[in-house]
């Protein structure tokens, strides 16, 4: 077992657990928190692939980098869907959203 | 040393498998928050230990204290009950979905991470910020730019989706 092993499968666990609830979750919200734990174990994994193979490590920081600035801008535009989606069907639960008609 | 380091991954380990269930299974979505930001913090602890100081600090900036608030209005704005909207059971053919999705690719990846080993360094490398920096502004000057104008239009667009008109309820 290699130290990468172990980090690849910290960053595949959590990818998996954000998974699991991307899909048990009921509420917009709880779906969104699960989303980030995806992209948090994406991170991982890309960092230490960048750090511990002979890979270039400035390339692998740099797109860790790239993943939090485009996780950044993720959030804030699902801030404003669910805000919307709120307002319109007085819930934020997920199976309300049946049709993307306004 | 290498028992500090193994010692310090397990403790993150333990803090990052906690906190994840925390953040998926919490019938209260602010529990669920701080379960998601104990595993923020505890990922940058990762970094540390992967010899990338300056990702650990961005995470920390970026996540714990831009994303968590954010997720944090989200929660407020929706008006959550404090009690949580995730009261209630799951359904079988919901928590069999998510099981599925949890093991498919927990499973395939982790095969193939365990049997296809890279070669790997035996210490990681020390990447100065300034490298960084040099890489942003010199090869990788388009797509840091372009998450400039990713950004832009992602907080345009929030605006604009939004926006409530005037006399409108």
């Amino acid at each position: 077992m290699t130290d990468l092993m172990l980090f690849q499968l910290v960053g595949v666990f959590l990818f998996s657990v954000g998974i699991a609830g991307l899909v048990r979750r009921k509420t917009l919200v709880g779906m969104l928190i699960a989303l980030e734990l995806m992209i948090n174990g994406a991170g991982l994994s890309i960092v230490a692939a960048a750090q511990l193979t002979s890979g270039d490590a400035v390339k692998g920081q740099l797109a860790a980098l790239f993943v939090m600035g485009l996780a950044a801008a993720e959030a804030t535009l699902l801030l404003a869907i669910i805000l919307v989606a709120v307002r319109r069907l007085k819930s934020s639960g997920t199976d309300g959203v049946f049709h993307m008609r306004g | 040393m290498e028992i500090l380091a193994k010692s310090a991954f397990l403790f993150y380990c333990l803090i990052i498998g906690a906190g994840a269930v925390m953040a998926v299974m919490s019938k209260s979505l602010v529990r669920a928050l701080v379960g998601l930001i104990a595993v923020m913090i505890a990922l940058a602890g990762m970094y540390l230990l992967l010899a990338a100081p300056f990702i650990a600090f961005m995470q920390i900036l970026i996540y714990v204290g831009g994303v968590s608030v954010l997720i944090f209005f989200a929660i407020m704005l929706s008006k959550a009950s404090a009690e949580g909207d995730e009261t209630g059971s799951v359904s079988l053919g919901r928590a069999v979905n998510a099981l599925l999705c949890l093991l498919v690719p927990a499973v395939i990846f982790s095969v193939v991470i365990i049997y296809h080993p890279v070669t790997t360094r035996d210490a990681p490398l020390d990447v100065s910020p300034a490298l960084l920096g040099e890489g942003m502004l010199g090869p990788y000057l388009l797509p840091f730019e372009l998450i400039s104008v990713v950004l832009f239009a992602a907080m345009a667009g929030a605006v604009l989706a939004a926006w409530r008109k005037r006399g409108q309820k």
